[in-house]
Parts: C-alpha cells; structure tokens; sequence
C-alpha cells in the first residue's frame, strides 16, 4: 500500500458515535504515529471501548473520518481494514488449533502455505509459546490464551493493533506477567497500537502517550509522566494516582469547612476569596514531627489506622475535612489524637 | 430446626419428607415407570412371538415375523420410504432453520416479534389440518408431467412445517449462548460473514445443529396425520402402513414394525451420542 | 482495496452505499427459505382451505366451486357434529388435566432427587417422544384386549376370574393420550423446576412449615406460569389428535380430527373437511391467545 511519508499509522479525526441520546464519542482527534503505543485511558462510560470498536470496524460512526496509513476506511467492514484486535477474553476460535488460530489471518490474506507455518512458529516462538501448535484453546490457561491471541494478531503485521482491555480478565501475577511481555513485543516489534484499559499503572507503564478520557472526551494526551505531575485538569488530577480532597472556603481572611466551621490551615500562598478544593496526594502529606518543616500545615484529629503492610495510613478528619496520609511505621499517635500534618506548596493542587 | 445444607445442594431429606411422603414418592415413581414402559415392553416382547395371533401368554418364541417383515417388499418399501423423506425433512428443516435463526441473531429488521410468531405457527397447527391444506392446494399441481400429489418430496415440505420452527427455535436459542466477540475476532482477521459462518460459527454449534437435526428426523419419521393424506400405495410411510393395517392384520408383523422403527431413532441417537463424545474428547481440557 | 494518494477515494460514498444495502438485504435472503415453507406451504393452503370451505359439495365430486355457508350450519346443526365437538374438548381439557397432575409430580420428583436419578428418568420421558403415535397406539392394543397383557397379568395373579378386556373404552383412549403427552409437560415443567432455587423449600421447612404447606405456599405460586403453559400445550395438541382416541376408544368416539379426516378420504368431501379444520384452527388460535392473555395477567402482578 502506497503511502505518504508524513501519514500517522492512524488518524482520528471528530469522531462521534451516539447511541440514541447518549454521546458515547464525542468529536474525538487523534493521531498514532507508527511505532506509537497510545492508551486510551478512563472510568466506564468514558468512550474509550467505544473509540476502539470504531477503528475496528464493529460500530458506525455518526461523523468525522478515520484514516490509516493516509487512507480513509470509515465505510469499510472489519475484515477489509488493516488492523487486528486483542480481546478481552481473547476470542480464540475454540474448535482450531492454536497454529490453525494463529494461521487464521494469513490464511484469510491468502498467503503461500509454506511461508504460513514458517510464520506462525516465528510468531509462536516470540509469545514464547513454542511447541503449543496443536494444543487446543480449551486446554490452555488463561495467560497461554492471550498470548495465542496476541501471536494471532500480530502475525499479520496490521497498520495498527487494537487492545481491548486484554489483561482485566486475569489475576494480578499474571496480569504484570504479561503487561511486561507486551511492553517487551513493542520495544522488540515496535507496532502501532490503541490499548483501552481502566486500569491507570498498566497504561502508565506501557505507553508512549496516554490519553485519558472522560464522558467521551480526551481530557489530556500526553507521555504518562506529564499525565502524572502536570495534569491539565481536575478530572486528569484526581483519575491518575491517589489524592486528598480538601473542599475549602476561603472569606475574609479565615479558611471554614462546608459547615462553616473554622480550619487551622496555614498556607503560604493565600488564594483568593471563595470555594475552592486542594488536593494533595497522600504520599506528600508528612505527618507529626517531619511537617513541621513545611510552610503549609494543618492538625486534624486522627480517626482510625489501618496497617496495609508496607505502610500505616492513618485516617484524618479536621471539621468536615477528611483526608489520609501513609506513613512508613507507627508515629507514636493513636485514634482521638491531634496530629500535625505539613506538604510543599508545590505538591497541592488548587482548583476553583 | 433445619439440617445443614450438602455440598451437592440437594435438600437434605429429612425436614421435606417425613415416612409417609417417603412412600408415596416410592410408589408414585413405580407407577410412572411402568406406565411409561408398558408400551414398549409389550410391543418389544410380542415382536418375538412365534404365533399368529396376539395374544398372552406367549409360547413360542422366534424371530418369524421379523424375517416376515423384512421379507415383505410392501413393508420394507414403507421403512424405505420413511426414511428417505425423514433425511429430507432434516435436510430441509435444518438448513432453512439455520439460516433464519441466524438471520434473527445477527441483523436488526421490523417487526420482528411478528415474523417470529409467523415462523412459529405452522408448530402449533394440528397435523389433520397440515396435511389437509398441503393436499388440497397443491394435490393436483402438476410440475413437467409429473403430479406432486403423492410425491415423496410434498411429505418432506410437508413435515418441514413442524421440523423447521423446532430447528429455528432451538437454533435460536444455541446461537444466543456464542460468544460474539469470536464471531467478530474473524471478522477483524479478514474473513467475510459467508466465510465466518461456515468455518467458525457452524463448527461452534455443531451440537446444537445435530440436536436439530435429529429432532427434525425422528418428527418426520414417526409422523402420521400429514403422510396419510399426502402418501398414495407406492411411497405410503411406515406409520401410515401401520396404522391401515391396524384394523385388518392385527398380527405380531405390526410389533415388529414398532420395534424397527424405534431402532431407527435409537441408532441415529446413538451415532450422535458416539460422535459428541470424541468431539468433548478433542477439543475440551 | 484501492491503491491512491488522494485522502478520499472516489468510491468512498459507493462502497459506503453498498454495505448498507447488503446490511438491509441480507437478512430477508438468509430468511427466505424458511419464509417460502410458512407462506407458500402454510399461508396458502390455508387461505385455499378457507376459501374451499365455502364452496359446495354435490354428489361424487370433490367439490363444486360456489359459495355457501352450508357446511358451517351443517356442522353447528347437526347434533352428530356437535357433539363430536363437545367431546374433543371435554376429552382435551381432561387428559390435558390429567397430563399436567402426573407431568407435575413426575418433575417435582425428578427435581428433587440427585444427578445420578435424573439422567435416568429424562432419558425414560424422551422414550414416549421418540416412538411413533402408531407404535404407541399399538402397544397399548396389546395391553387393554381381552387377551392382552393386562387381562393375562390380572388373571395369573389371580385378582380376577375372567377374562376383562378395556380395549375400546374412554378410559383406554384416555390412557393413550395421557401417555403421549406427558413428555412435553414434564419437559416443560422440569425446566421450571430448574429455575427455582431449592433452598426456598428449605427456608420454608425451617421456618416451620409442613411439606404440604410448602408446597401450597411456595412452590405452586412459582410454578403457575409452566403449569398454564403445559395444560394449554397439552390441550392445544389433543383437540387436534385423532389417531389415539379413535382406535383404542369406542367407536362412537368420534373427534374432531377424526371428522376431517373421514370427510376428506371417507366421504370425498373437500369443503365440509376444510370448513372443519377452519373451526380447529380458530380454536387453536383462541385457546393460543387466551393463555397469552392469562400469562400476562400474572406477570403484570409481579412488577
């Protein structure tokens, strides 16, 4: 296929996909470089499974253009577009061999056969499941299904492959087991790829960039390290990593809670007059005697502890403010005790 | 108080069922039993009778009226018959079946709770009116100098009235239990809908289609009303055999027919059974 | 796919307008076999049966094209027809009752006992379905006669004296087709059963209740819907039977299939045969819809 030098491996542009009243996709712009590993990333309903069915092929777009590779393929059925997706549950065909699954592709782009079986043990080989060609889907467990599956797609080296939260199905062992091994076929293979996941450290570690939706709009794209310490908004903030939320008023010169009532909170920066909510992730709260090295401060009444093994989060309440804070070992407070809590101005994040 | 429940989930015995339930269940079961076997044992143990009459206590024993049977071309030519037209209604019910179970699965049209109870009807229509309506609109078609009056293939569409909405019934139902994304993962790898269907959707209800099948087979084979009106002497069905007989030659003959039909379904049931196991046997854990 | 350097090619909105239109048609094709069997094969034979029961009946000819209403009032005049509609029904709603009492039991008890049991016994309720009407017919020919088997087995074990035959009485013809639809209500039923969590009937012992209040109290309630489904199969099946009750009931047993068959292969008469079956199907339709009717009825108490 003849292509333009410049052309993104895929191109979204103002997709929208509605259901009845519902916006599923909403004007939604995109471009994956080739070699890119973009995730879309969010809570259910955001759009994102959506977004991908669209590039699949399995939903209709409403409006807008998707191109791959220069070309526009929006009319085209699945199994005319060039691309190969990874299924939540894998979606092997039960009944074929795992080297009949694999060959599936090939087949059905009817290459020669002996470049077929040389293919698929290479491809095989490289999910490191060698030797497996003539096991049967329902004899293999739930990592080695995914990986079948990962081999079968890849196989025919799409223009991009298509991720459709292929890990939230297994156990956590084996869920980094093969976040790894998918990072490792990228770095090896370097494909073009759209992973939808829900789950904020998978797509942290995975991608190139991260797109993180909400209510069928991309909120911020960007690498995950600038999702994380720079994001554009309140949503971005408070979706990536843990976060305190401290819903503050501030009027004449005094901070009160929701109910009125007075806060000892000395910040460094005043902001202006008005409601407004800070957040600040627990990791960068210090607690007791470390906080009084910090220019903003709070004391707030310890509520209980809970000991999650590698760290004590002591849960804090100050008027109607509540708020956690992980602290390596035992601080010497117990429940009922006052408890000084200290953070950087540039830790918090202020939004009106 | 209550007992604890079992692992198995049955209820524990005691707090249902005091002595008297306990025997009432006995001999109620006994009943149905023997109610249900009656029949077939009866017409099983008179099939070996050796004399003429039928009548208890059986004497003699032999296998005289089975060679009878198999030696009579009017009898032989009637299993024939209900066979051929049994494969064909199979055939028929099946495919058309199949096709419209998929096409309700897979694509949005209107009105279709309203074409769904159409297809359904002919079920639930009794076979007298079947059978009466097929002959008298189509008795005397003609189609290239030959009558379908009487034809083997009239019975096969005849039958196909109550085969194909089981088929499509049950079908319907299988096609409901496939995972979708599998159907759509064959898409995505390149394969057309016609291609998709044939090489992965059919072999993933295989055993639905047999079950069908089967169904459709042993309607038509043991179907009676609709093949009375539409058989003339050469292509009459085995029932239909039976049953003009039953007046005139109340003779052992009529028992071995019996059983032979009933062979018939067994053995297919068994084919299938034998061809499910290896199918368990290869694909599953 | 085409091979260009233009962003959109030309046969975009053609391919487009394409899918959409296999998308649209493709359904009725997949359809049409199935469509051609009702309609061609059900919908005009009917139409045809409807039409020739309005036609006239002269002498030895099938029929003679006209119109009349002769064979309806005939067939609602004549007191040897109507009373051969009275005891279809009468003869229906009893077996059917009967079918749905034994089907019932048959499938609680078949619920209630363990794996190993249950496998038993459906394979022994498929048994009547497998065999044809004719050898059913037939085995209980040779059980009911005075030298049947029940004659013999009664006489041997010395219970009675002489010879006693039940061969075409009502109550043979009433065991006969009891028998063969029994499969179909416990099937029915049985998958109802299954529907319902047996720790219900538990709760309800623990609570005190005696098994018959349980049942009365629980499990009836919940298994109203089947047992209306079943009777109304059962019904439905029996008024158009003719085969059973006319060759193991008496001779003056005459039933509505019985009627149409003798009109259309006894008497030659194509009109009076399709006025007939034009009265079973209304029946049908009407016992068909009055269930509906009452189905609904009971799940709109449950919202």
């Amino acid at each position: 296929m003849k292509q333009l030098a410049g052309d993104a491996a895929l191109d979204l542009e103002s997709v929208r996909r509605t259901f009845g009243t519902v916006v599923a996709v909403d004007d939604i712009s995109l471009a994956v470089a080739r070699g890119e590993f973009v995730t879309l990333l969010g809570p259910s309903g955001s759009g994102k499974t959506s977004t991908l069915r669209l590039i699949g092929g399995f939903e209709e777009l409403d409006a807008g253009a998707i191109r791959i590779n220069g070309e526009r393929i929006d009319h085209l059925p699945p199994y005319q577009r060039d691309t190969a997706t990874i299924f939540q549950s894998g979606a092997l065909f039960p009944h074929k061999t795992v080297a009949e699954n694999v060959s599936y592709g090939l087949r059905m782009r009817k290459f020669p056969k002996s470049e077929m079986e040389e293919r698929v043990r290479r491809y095989l080989d490289i999910v490191r499941l060698k030797g497996f060609e003539d096991r049967y889907p329902g004899q293999l467990s739930g990592g080695q299904k995914q990986r079948v599956a990962l081999a079968r797609s890849l196989v025919v080296r799409p223009a991009i492959l298509l991720f459709d939260e292929p890990l939230s199905a297994l156990d956590l062992s084996l869920r980094l087991q093969l976040r790894a091994e998918i990072k490792r076929l990228h770095d090896e293979l370097a494909f073009s790829a759209i992973y939808v996941t829900h789950d904020q450290s998978e797509a942290m570690a995975m991608s190139t960039r991260v797109a993180v939706m909400n209510r069928g709009r991309i909120e911020q794209i960007d690498s995950p390290e600038r999702v994380f310490h720079e994001p554009a908004n309140e949503f971005v903030y408070t979706f990536i990593g843990e976060s305190c939320c401290l819903p503050v008023r501030f009027g004449s010169g005094a901070a009160t809670d929701k109910l009125g009532q007075p806060i000892d909170l000395s910040l460094e920066m005043k902001p202006s007059d008005g409601d407004w909510r800070l957040y600040i992730r627990p990791s960068r709260m210090k607690l007791a005697g470390e906080a009084t090295a910090f220019a903003n401060r709070l004391t707030a009444k310890v509520q209980f502890i809970e000991f999650l093994g590698d760290v004590y989060r002591y849960h804090l309440k100050a008027g109607a403010l509540e708020m956690f804070s992980d602290h390596p070992g035992p601080t010497g407070h117990n429940v009922g005790d006052m408890i000084d809590i200290g953070w950087k101005t540039g830790d918090m994040q202020a939004f009106r | 108080m209550s007992d604890i429940v079992m692992t198995d989930g049955t209820t524990p015995r005691r707090s249902l069922e005091p002595a008297i339930f306990r025997t009432l269940g006995l001999a109620f079961t006994v009943f149905i039993v023997a109610y249900i076997l009656i029949p077939i044992v009866v017409t099983l143990v008179m099939s070996f009778n050796d004399a003429a009459m039928i009548r208890f206590p059986i004497n003699d024993w032999s296998l005289k009226w089975y060679r009878d049977f198999f030696g009579s071309p009017q009898w032989t030519d009637a299993l024939m018959n209900s066979i051929v037209i049994a494969v064909g209604t199979a055939v028929i019910s099946t495919t058309s079946g199949i096709l419209a179970a998929w096409a309700f699965e897979r694509f949005h049209f209107p009105f279709k709770d309203l074409w769904y109870l159409l297809i359904m009807l002919p079920l639930f229509m009794p076979g007298v009116v079947l059978g009466l309506g097929v002959a008298i609109a189509f008795g005397g078609l003609q189609i290239g100098g030959y009558s379908i009056y009487g034809s083997r293939e009239l019975v096969m569409v005849a039958h196909s009235l109550w085969a194909m909405p089981l088929v499509f019934m049950l079908m319907e139902a299988t096609f409901r239990t496939i995972d979708y994304r599998v159907i759509e993962a064959s898409y995505d790898l390149g394969a057309r809908p016609a291609r998709t269907f044939f090489e992965i959707v059919i072999p993933m209800v295989s055993t639905g289609i047999i079950s069908s099948a089967l169904f459709a087979f042993v309607i038509s084979l043991n179907e009676f009303a609709m093949a009375l009106f539409l058989t003339d002497r050469d292509t009459q069905t085995l029932p239909v055999l039976m049953w003009l007989s039953l007046r005139s030659a109340g003779t052992p003959r009529l028992a071995v027919a019996s059983v032979i039909l009933a062979l018939a379904v067994f053995a297919c049931l068994t084919l299938i059974m034998i061809w499910y196991v290896r199918q368990l046997r290869k694909v599953a854990r | 796919m085409t091979v260009t350097a233009v962003k959109e090619s030309p046969s975009y909105e053609l391919n487009r307008r394409k899918a959409i239109r296999r998308k649209q048609l493709t359904p009725w094709l997949l359809m049409l076999p199935a469509l051609v069997i009702v309609f061609i094969f059900f919908g005009i034979p009917t139409l045809y049966m409807l039409r020739m029961s309005f036609n006239l009946h002269i002498g030895q000819r099938l029929y003679v094209p006209g119109f009349t209403f002769e064979h309806y009032v005939n067939l609602f005049a004549n007191p040897l027809f109507t009373n051969a509609i009275w005891t279809t029904v009468q003869l229906s709603l009893l077996s059917s009752l009967c079918t749905v009492l034994i089907g019932y039991g048959f499938a609680v008890l078949v619920w209630l006992k363990p794996a190993k049991w249950r496998l038993l016994f459906i394979g022994l309720a498929l048994c009547p379905l497998l065999i044809s009407e004719i050898a059913i017919i037939f085995g209980w020919w040779m059980f009911f006669p005075k030298n049947g088997l029940l004659s013999y087995a009664l006489l041997s074990s010395g219970l009675i004296t002489d010879k006693i035959s039940l061969m075409y009485t009502e109550f043979a013809a009433f065991v006969g087709l009891v028998y063969v639809t029994l499969p179909y209500c416990f099937f029915i039923l049985l998958s109802i059963f299954d529907g319902i969590d047996k720790r219900m009937l538990e709760a309800s012992a623990d609570l005190g209740a005696p098994p018959f209040m349980s049942f009365r109290e629980v499990l009836l309630p919940l298994t109203r819907s089947g047992l209306l489904v079943a009777f109304s199969q059962s019904f439905i099946w029996t008024i158009g039977t003719y085969a059973t009750p006319s060759a193991l009931g008496p001779d003056t047993l005459w039933t509505m299939g019985y009627l149409i068959q003798e009109q259309m292969l006894g008497k030659h008469n194509w009109p009076m045969a399709s006025a007939f079956s034009m009265v079973l199907v209304v029946g049908v339709a009407c016992a068909m819809a009055l269930t509906r009717s009452l189905m609904s009825k009971r799940t709109s108490f449950h919202v």
